[in-house]
C-alpha cells in the first residue's frame, strides 16, 4: 500500500463532526480535487484504522457511504476510486468520445452491441431535427465506450443513409466514428448542438454501464451538423462521469453576455 | 375518478393515441396536476375493455413526453412541472432564465450560518481547518416548485461583517464586486449527475435518489483567491442544459 494515500487522510479530534464523516468528506475531497485519481487504490480498512488510530467500524462506514455516492468501487477486496471526469474540451469543442477517453490517460476500446439499418417516420424524425430525408432510412449504432476495460459512456447514433450511402455494408462497429466518415465521406462534424440533463439510470442501461439501477448519470442528445449546415448525425448518450468542462467564464464574457440578453 | 378519458372506438384514430391525447389535454387543462396519480394500465383497460398493450403504449409515449413519470412500486404520476432551459454560458444568471422562461423565479434564503463542518468545502476554498465560512443556503422556485437547492460558501475572512450586511434580495455578483470589491475574473464549473439524499429530495418536492445536476462553481479574483464556491442541484427531471459547441 502506498504511504502517500495514508498520510493525506487526517481527522480532527476536536470537531463536532464524527469521525466516519470526517473520513468520508476528506476523501471525497481528494478525489474531487484528483489528488486521489481514477483507479487509485484506497489503504485497505484495518491500515487507515490503525494510522488514524480509531475503530474499523469507522472506517468501514465512511467507505460504504463512499460507494454508496458512487465515488469509490470494491474489486478483489480493494476498494479503488472509481469517480471520473471527462476533461473540459471534451465539452466546449466537438471532440470525439474516443479522443476524449486517451485525454483521461486510459486506453479506449468500442463495443458494437447493436447496428441496423431503421426506418424512421416523420414524426420522429421532425423531433430528432432531421428534415431532409428523401426515404427515413438510417444507419443506427448503439455502442459503449470503455477506457481500460470500464464501461464510461454508452452512445447511439441515427446516421441518414442518404448522407452516408454504403456504410450499413463497410462500418464494422468498432472503429472511432469521426475518423472513419472523414475517411471515407471527406468530411467533418463541425457544430453540435446539444442538450444535456440528469437522470436515473433504467436496469438494462446500468448493467451496461456497471452501475446500480437509478444511479445517477447525464444523458446528452447532440444534433450534428456538417460545415455546409447540414444535420448529419443525432446522437443520444448516456454517461456517469461528470464533464469539466467551461473552465472560464471571464468576467468580460459575462459581462457581454449580460449586454446581449 | 378517470372522467378525463376518451375514447371513440367507431373512428379510425388509434385508441393508444385518443387515450395519449385526453391524458396530454387535461394536464395541459390544469384538470391534471403534478405528482396526480393515474389510473394502474389495468384499470384503464377494464373500463375500456381495450387490451393492455395499447393502454401501455399510450403511457410509454406520455413518458417519451415528459408529461408522466413511473415510480417503482408506487404507480404512474403526473410530471408536468416546468422544465427551464439553460444555455450553459450563462447557466448562473437567473435574470436571464427569467426572462427566457417568462415566468416567475422567486428566491428563499432558508439557511444563513457560519461554520467549518463541510471539508469538501473548506479544501476547495483553499481555507485552514480553523478557519469559517459563511453558508446561505437558497431554494429558487417557479410557479412553487422549486427548481434550485443553491449552496454558497463565502470565506468569513473575505467577508468581514456579512451578518450585518445581509440582505436576502442580494446577488452574488453584487456582493462580491460591489459591496466587498473584489476583483472577479473568472468562474470554474463542474457539472456531474449524482442521486438526491433524503434532506434535498424533500426541500426540492422530488423523490430520494432522483438524479440530480449538481453543478459545482468557483469564484477567482485577480489575486487568485477563492472568493466564493457555490454548489447548485438542480433537479435533473426539471432541468436541461443547452450548449452549441464547435469543432476544432
Amino acid at each position: 500500500m502506498q504511504s502517500n494515500v495514508l498520510e493525506l487522510i487526517n481527522i480532527d479530534r476536536r470537531s463536532t463532526v464524527n469521525y466516519s464523516q470526517q473520513v468520508k468528506e476528506n476523501m471525497k475531497a481528494l478525489i474531487l480535487d484528483r489528488t486521489l485519481y481514477y483507479k487509485t487504490d484506497l489503504p485497505t480498512q484495518d491500515e487507515l484504522a490503525a494510522h488514524l488510530n480509531v475503530s474499523v467500524k469507522v472506517i468501514n462506514e465512511a467507505y460504504e457511504q463512499l460507494v454508496q455516492e458512487r465515488y469509490i468501487k470494491i474489486k478483489n477486496g480493494t476498494y479503488r476510486v472509481s469517480y471520473i471526469e471527462l476533461t473540459n474540451y471534451f465539452f466546449d469543442r466537438n471532440t470525439a468520445i474516443y479522443d476524449a477517453v486517451i485525454a483521461l490517460g486510459l486506453t479506449p476500446s468500442i463495443e458494437c452491441l447493436s447496428k441496423k439499418v431503421v426506418t424512421l417516420d416523420s414524426e420522429t424524425m421532425e423531433r430528432m431535427g432531421f428534415s431532409d430525408s428523401p426515404d427515413g432510412k438510417f444507419f443506427y449504432i448503439n455502442r459503449l465506450y470503455y477506457g481500460d476495460n470500464q464501461p464510461i459512456i454508452i452512445l447511439e447514433n441515427y446516421l441518414p443513409l442518404h448522407v452516408f450511402p454504403g456504410i450499413e455494408f463497410n462500418f464494422k462497429g468498432h472503429e472511432p466514428l469521426n475518423d472513419y466518415i472523414f475517411a471515407h465521406y471527406g468530411f467533418k462534424a463541425a457544430l453540435s448542438k446539444r442538450v444535456t440533463k440528469a437522470v436515473n439510470l433504467s436496469q438494462k442501461i446500468a448493467g451496461l454501464l456497471n452501475e446500480r439501477t437509478n444511479a445517477a448519470s447525464i444523458q446528452s442528445t447532440n444534433k450534428i451538423y456538417d460545415a455546409k449546415g447540414r444535420m448529419i448525425d443525432y446522437g443520444r448518450s448516456f454517461s456517469i462521469s461528470s464533464y469539466y468542462f467551461q473552465a472560464l467564464i471571464t468576467k468580460a464574457e459575462r459581462d457581454k453576455y449580460t449586454k446581449e440578453n | 375518478m378517470m372522467d378525463y378519458i376518451h375514447i371513440n372506438k367507431l373512428i379510425t384514430k388509434s385508441i393508444y393515441k385518443q387515450i395519449a391525447d385526453s391524458i396530454t389535454e387535461a394536464i395541459d387543462k390544469g384538470e391534471l396536476q403534478y405528482n396526480d396519480k393515474l389510473p394502474t394500465e389495468k384499470e384503464i383497460c377494464q373500463l375500456f375493455s381495450i387490451s393492455q398493450t395499447v393502454v401501455k403504449k399510450a403511457y410509454e409515449q406520455l413518458i417519451l413526453d415528459g408529461k408522466i413519470r413511473r415510480i417503482k412500486g408506487k404507480g404512474t404520476y403526473v410530471t408536468n412541472r416546468d422544465v427551464i432551459k439553460t444555455d450553459l454560458h450563462s447557466f448562473y444568471n437567473f435574470e436571464i432564465m427569467n426572462q427566457e422562461n417568462e415566468s416567475k423565479i422567486t428566491k428563499e434564503t432558508i439557511i444563513l450560518d457560519r461554520s467549518n463542518k463541510d471539508i469538501s468545502s473548506i479544501r476547495e476554498l483553499k481555507l485552514k481547518n480553523d478557519e469559517k465560512y459563511y453558508l446561505i443556503v437558497n431554494l429558487f422556485k417557479s410557479k412553487h416548485n422549486p427548481i434550485l437547492l443553491q449552496r454558497i460558501y463565502l470565506p468569513m475572512k473575505y467577508y468581514k461583517k456579512l451578518d450585518t450586511l445581509f440582505d436576502s434580495n442580494f446577488d452574488i455578483f453584487q456582493l462580491i464586486e460591489h459591496t466587498y470589491h473584489y476583483d472577479f475574473t473568472h468562474m470554474h464549473s463542474s457539472f456531474s449527475p449524482i442521486n438526491a439524499s433524503k434532506a434535498d429530495s424533500l426541500l426540492l418536492n422530488i423523490e430520494a435518489d432522483d438524479a440530480l445536476y449538481l453543478v459545482r462553481t468557483k469564484m477567482i479574483d485577480s489575486k487568485d483567491n477563492v472568493i466564493c464556491y457555490i454548489c447548485n442541484y438542480y433537479p435533473g427531471e426539471f432541468t436541461e442544459f443547452e450548449v452549441t459547441v464547435h469543432a476544432i
